[in-house]
């Protein structure tokens, strides 16, 4: 096999070529009504990029080498001294390598999938050119963001992978749920982003000044193959410096990835279209966050500190988000407090030292999770509610999408033999692994395992309570109809990639993508003793579900019961979106008061108070220039004389007193 | 006996006067388009600008290095009248850029007003001064190339013959600028007294030895304020704003964006090349013409960057607020000579060719708006961005480029600049501490004009014939001339903008070499 490698240097197209469809579209949109409001063209990019894209990925499993692309954007030379005594530069460019072509066969396969299906989906909407032109460019930041060879380039499209986002999340923002959705998205993940962007600046600190010779930073940070022995071996391993900035850029990952305690606005972000849901929160972005530290523990390597921090957020936030889940009655938060949950996963994982297992994870996690928002959109499609409570019995008139839910839910419950049952016992059997490691492991390890449980059970509720029974429980609703075909084929794609993605490991080919431990799994007696218990915990929570939701059946917590006050405090998400409310609207509100006091009494003086002294010495500076030649002689002159003086006589006696 | 090596070396040069003197002829030949004289000139500037650009080394142009300068950054003979450094073709490209801007922007200058001719042979003679400025070796050489410039700028402020403001400013510039001639070649033939010589290397080596110290510091000082004068330091600075003002717009481009640049030019070789090689900071007679050098200019700098803001705070007639920015400007431009280190004089180099661009297109748009029936008055642009949403964004990006905003040229000029001056160390860091709060402050007067521009509606039925009467995208009305140098102007502010490597390697290069050049 000859050739396959030539493609590399030409990835940067994949990201371009949605950047041609957001220009087109974006511009021309309003004149493109036959196509959809530029819905066909934004597909077609997609699908070119997408070709592209696969390719990318074959060729990496054919020939997993790492090749960078890259122009100089900017360079200093090493002078040796100064601010960047080894000089500094910053480039722009591509890396392919395994990992970044795993995450291109993720992006570009849902991207373009979600993209078909929108067709369907958003046919009678307004503003259909927006949405595309931003879809597109979205698809272009994440793409980018997949591909960039170094830090710097890598924060750069993530700011605008999160600019899209939030234009995403206000789609409708006419609504103004969604349009403070979409702020409140901006605003907590910005908070990771400083952490991030501070992460970076350590990094470069750290290494610009004390890396080994010529600097990483002079080398435009790229990730170079092996380049965590700079760590390692160079730095000695482990400087408090070096753990806080792993601890920045975990913050930064779980803004983006919505972890504990920056997790609020993802259910929220649910205010946006479903197809953004499936295609931004919960298969791409969101996971840009665990591909953030996947790539960093792999290229710059985390402390041992570090690392016990990433399990500690990873292993809370998949139990916290799980309980969450468990009474909502919204179709789509249900399933974007089970991203957060699996995301947990994901972060678990990285944390753990297997960063390839998360990325398995993210793969699986990506297929099913996309083909669960977008049956859910078919069903919101269909009937026009996302109450579960309202629904019921679409089973009958749904086939289609009933069945691929039924997948889906399977899949992320982890039963053997779906998609996510694979990548999720790798998961757990990886961090049983370590768990000798570090005693605090341990209740991570079991939070992550009764989240098994609680998994199987709020995925099949909702199965349940929408698709199961005879009617819908609403009877007003209007009468379902199944999902035309152009999103029904998404759906199906998809269905097959939930249900065989867990076996692509397995594929020695496909293994080259996540190099590393544990992948594939190798099952010893233990591991499938743990996989039969992780399977007995996903069957158990279906059972429970079907129990207390099976056949139409409405379970009704009684109202004196104790768990009364444990089911409030999960429908209002551990008061944790009021906290933050009532932070911000007193702490926001004081900061106001004194910007405000500030401004009118300290800032507006001093503006006032210069304003005046300089007009008046605007207006003795005019008086000054009165247009009179001879004035400006003699200020010449004037000015000779001060300059004599100076270098004659008070330079002189200036340095004589102070040095020179 | 004519030296064809010597004929060659000056190739450029001798371009621009054939240019002059071909359009000189022209002129008797009878009533011809304006549009020919400009083709003559812009051929005359690009064929000069081809030859220094090859002997930068630009590859494509590779073919033409034999014409030019053979050899570069060598240092000169005791004797030597001119001497090629790096640096100096690097200024010669900047003067050529800023005449080529100005001379494809005055072809769209109405067809009808006479002396076209004129206008372009005396654009082509202050550039060919200025050529010679950058290779001088000399004082008596570099006194005379600035007075070739000098006086061809003079009358190409008086070129509109019948606008008594025109005049005016001409007058007052013709009395200033001899004033200041008298100073500088006063101050050269102190020099001369004390050492018997005027070749900048062999001044700048004896000094500060022998009995004539003092005499010969005086006559440092003459040709500082006499140079001063050239760029506008405070309190030289009084005439640029009445010129600026009175004189046709193109003309007050050029003069901020050309002429303005020479004296820099004439700054560092006179106060930063030979010289202060030999002066290290220290003790003894040199370290103390040093030190009180370094605080006299840097002196004038801070005061040149503050008086120049403060001004341009509360100035309401756009051209004049933009004058005084470029006063401000070259206060900026002038920390390269105060620190003199060669990161300075590269970042100095790298504000000087920024400030090319960004002021020649500021005052290009404000020759196109005036074009187009725009007002004197910064309040006469209000809904202008709207109007003319082409010229509107050229001229944000210009003024924000001289507010020093990323992604635009300006930002990096002064960042290089600045840090620069930072890693000079010393008291210089304050230097950069007022370089900084002065660009805080320049941006209020630049963010007010961006705000008249796009948030301010202008009074209804008062819109000017061109403001008010059209809404279009196009270039109408504007003349594909300056449509061209302003859009080539803006398309680079951009483009260096994001990304200034090669030019700031370059820049780099021929300061350091610059600094050893006289050795």
């Amino acid at each position: 096999m000859v050739g396959w490698s030539v493609l590399f240097p030409y990835a940067y197209l994949v990201p371009l070529l949605m950047v041609g469809s957001f220009v087109v579209v974006g511009l021309g949109g309003t004149r493109l009504r036959r196509f959809a409001g530029g819905g066909w063209i934004a597909v077609a990019a997609a699908g070119a990029s997408m070709v592209l894209g696969v390719l990318l990925g074959v060729a990496e499993m054919l020939d997993p080498t790492y090749t960078d692309t890259h122009v100089v954007w900017l360079s200093l030379p090493a002078t040796g001294t100064g601010t960047f005594p080894n000089g500094f530069e910053l480039v722009m460019g591509t890396l392919v390598d395994p990992l970044s072509g795993l995450m291109l066969l993720v992006v570009t396969i849902v991207g373009f999938l979600v993209l078909v299906y929108s067709l369907g989906y958003m046919a009678h909407e307004k503003g259909l050119p927006r949405y595309f032109a931003e879809l597109s460019l979205f698809l272009a930041a994440m793409n980018g963001l997949v591909l960039a060879d170094n830090l710097f380039e890598f924060f750069v499209f993530w700011e605008l992978v999160g600019v899209c986002s939030y234009f995403l999340i206000g789609f409708f923002y006419e609504k103004p749920s969604a349009a403070s959705a979409a702020k409140e998205a901006f605003l907590v993940t910005r908070v990771g982003d400083v952490m991030f962007l501070l992460g970076v600046f350590l990094y470069f600190y750290v290494y610009a000044t004390s890396g080994p010779a010529g600097g990483w930073a002079a080398h435009g940070f790229l990730f170079v193959q092996g380049s965590s022995p700079f760590l390692a071996g160079v730095m000695g391993g482990s400087t408090p410096l070096l753990t806080v900035a792993g601890l920045m850029i975990l913050g930064g990952a779980a803004g983006k990835s919505a972890q504990f305690p920056l997790h609020v606005w993802l259910p929220d972000a649910m205010e946006g279209p479903t197809t953004v849901s499936a295609l931004i929160h919960a298969a791409t972005m969101v996971a840009a966050g665990v591909y953030l530290l996947a790539v960093t523990s792999l290229f710059l390597g985390f402390t041992a500190t570090d690392d016990l921090a990433i399990v500690a957020i990873g292993g809370f936030t998949t139990f916290f988000a799980a309980t969450m889940a468990l009474v909502q009655p919204d179709i789509k938060r249900v399933i974007a407090y089970s991203t957060i949950s699996q995301l947990g996963y994901m972060v678990l994982a990285v944390g753990a030292g297997f960063a390839m297992v998360g990325m398995y994870h993210l793969f699986t996690h990506a297929f099913f999770k996309a083909l669960l928002f977008l049956a859910a959109g078919a069903v919101i499609h269909a009937v026009g509610t996302q109450d579960l409570f309202k629904m019921g019995g679409l089973r009958r008139t749904m086939r289609i999408t009933s069945g691929v839910f039924l997948v889906g839910a399977l899949s992320l419950s982890g039963i053997f033999p779906f998609a996510g049952f694979w990548s999720k016992d790798d998961v757990l059997s990886s961090l049983f692994g370590e768990l000798g490691s570090h005693p605090l492991y341990w209740p991570f390890y079991l939070l992550a395992l009764a989240t098994v449980f609680l998994t199987g059970y709020y995925i099949f509720r909702v199965w349940f309570l929408t698709f199961s029974g005879e009617n819908p429980r609403d009877r007003s609703l209007p009468a379902a109809h199944e999902a035309p075909g152009v999103m029904l084929v998404p759906m199906i794609v998809l269905a097959i990639f939930a249900t065989v993605g867990g076996l692509f490991p397995f594929v020695p080919a496909f293994a080259h993508l996540l190099p590393g431990a544990g992948i594939p799994p190798s099952y010893t007696a233990t591991d499938l003793a743990l996989s039969a218990l992780s399977v007995g915990l996903a069957a158990g929570g279906i059972l429970t579900a079907w129990a207390f939701w099976g056949n139409g059946r409405v379970f009704e917590l009684p109202a004196g019961s104790a768990a009364q006050p444990v089911r409030r405090l999960l429908l209002k998400r551990y008061y944790f979106k009021a906290g933050y409310d009532a932070l911000g609207l007193t702490g926001v509100y004081t900061f106001a008061r004194l910007c405000d006091f500030v401004d009118r009494y300290i800032i507006d003086g001093v503006v006032h108070g210069l304003e005046r002294s300089f007009g008046g010495l605007s207006e003795r500076g005019r008086r000054i220039q009165s247009g009179v030649v001879l004035d400006y002689a003699s200020y010449v002159v004037a000015g000779v004389v001060v300059l004599l003086l100076f270098l004659l006589v008070v330079g002189p006696y200036l340095v004589a007193t102070w040095g020179s | 006996m004519i030296d064809t090596e010597v004929l060659g070396q000056f190739a450029p040069e001798i371009l621009l006067l054939a240019g002059t003197l071909l359009l000189f002829v022209l002129d008797r030949a009878g009533a011809l388009r304006r549009e020919l004289f400009g083709a003559v000139a812009l051929a005359a500037i690009l064929g000069a600008g081809a030859i220094v650009l090859a002997d930068l080394g630009v590859g494509f142009l590779a073919p033409l290095r034999g014409i030019g300068a053979a050899v570069v950054d060598q240092p000169v003979g005791a004797s030597a009248l001119y001497g090629f450094s790096s640096l100096g073709l690097l200024f010669q490209g900047i003067f050529l850029l800023a005449a080529f801007l100005v001379a494809l922007a005055a072809v769209s200058r109405p067809s009808d007003e006479p002396g076209a001719a004129v206008f372009y042979g005396l654009l082509l003679l202050a550039t060919l001064g200025m050529m010679l400025v950058a290779v001088a070796a000399d004082l008596i050489f570099l006194l005379l190339a600035l007075e070739i410039t000098a006086i061809a700028s003079y009358l190409l402020v008086a070129s509109p013959r019948r606008d008594p403001r025109a005049l005016e400013a001409a007058m007052k510039f013709y009395i200033i600028g001899a004033l200041s001639a008298a100073l500088s070649f006063f101050g050269a033939s102190l020099l001369y007294g004390a050492y018997g010589t005027t070749s900048l290397r062999v001044v700048g080596h004896s000094l500060p030895a022998g009995a004539y110290g003092d005499l010969a510091i005086a006559g440092f000082g003459f040709l500082l304020a006499g140079l001063a004068f050239e760029v506008t330091l405070v309190p030289f600075h009084m005439w640029a704003v009445d010129v600026y003002d009175g004189a046709p717009t193109e003309v007050s481009a050029f003069l901020a964006g050309g002429t303005k640049k020479a004296g820099f030019f004439a700054l560092f070789l006179v106060f930063v090349g030979p010289l202060l090689l030999v002066l290290a900071p220290g003790t003894g007679p040199a370290g103390t013409f040093r030190g009180s050098l370094d605080l006299t200019v840097a002196l004038l700098a801070v005061a040149t960057m503050t008086v120049g803001n403060v001004l341009a705070l509360f100035q309401s007639e756009m051209k004049r607020l933009l004058a005084y920015s470029s006063i401000s400007q070259a206060g900026y431009m002038l920390l390269g000579v105060a620190v003199a280190t060669a990161p300075a004089l590269a970042g100095a180099t790298f504000q000087i060719f920024a400030h090319v661009l960004l002021k020649a297109g500021a005052f290009l748009v404000v020759a196109a708006a005036a074009g187009l029936g725009v007002g004197p008055l910064v309040s006469d642009w209000k809904g202008f961005g709207i109007r003319r949403p082409a010229l509107g964004v050229a001229f944000g990006l210009f003024l924000l480029g001289l507010a020093g905003i990323p992604l635009t040229v300006g930002f990096f000029s002064k960042f290089v600049l600045f840090s620069a001056v930072v890693e000079a160390r010393g008291w210089f860091v304050w230097l950069a501490v007022a370089g900084v709060l002065n660009s805080a402050l320049s941006v209020f007067y630049y963010g007010r004009i961006l705000r008249t521009m796009y948030m301010e509606t202008p009074p209804a039925g008062s819109g000017g014939a061109g403001v008010g009467a059209r809404s279009s995208l196009a270039w109408d009305g504007l003349g594909y001339g300056r449509a061209a140098a302003i859009g080539i102007a803006a398309v680079l502010v951009v483009a260096l903008g994001i990304d200034p490597g090669p030019l700031l390697t370059a820049f780099q290069s021929a300061a350091t070499h610059f600094l050893t050049f006289g050795a």
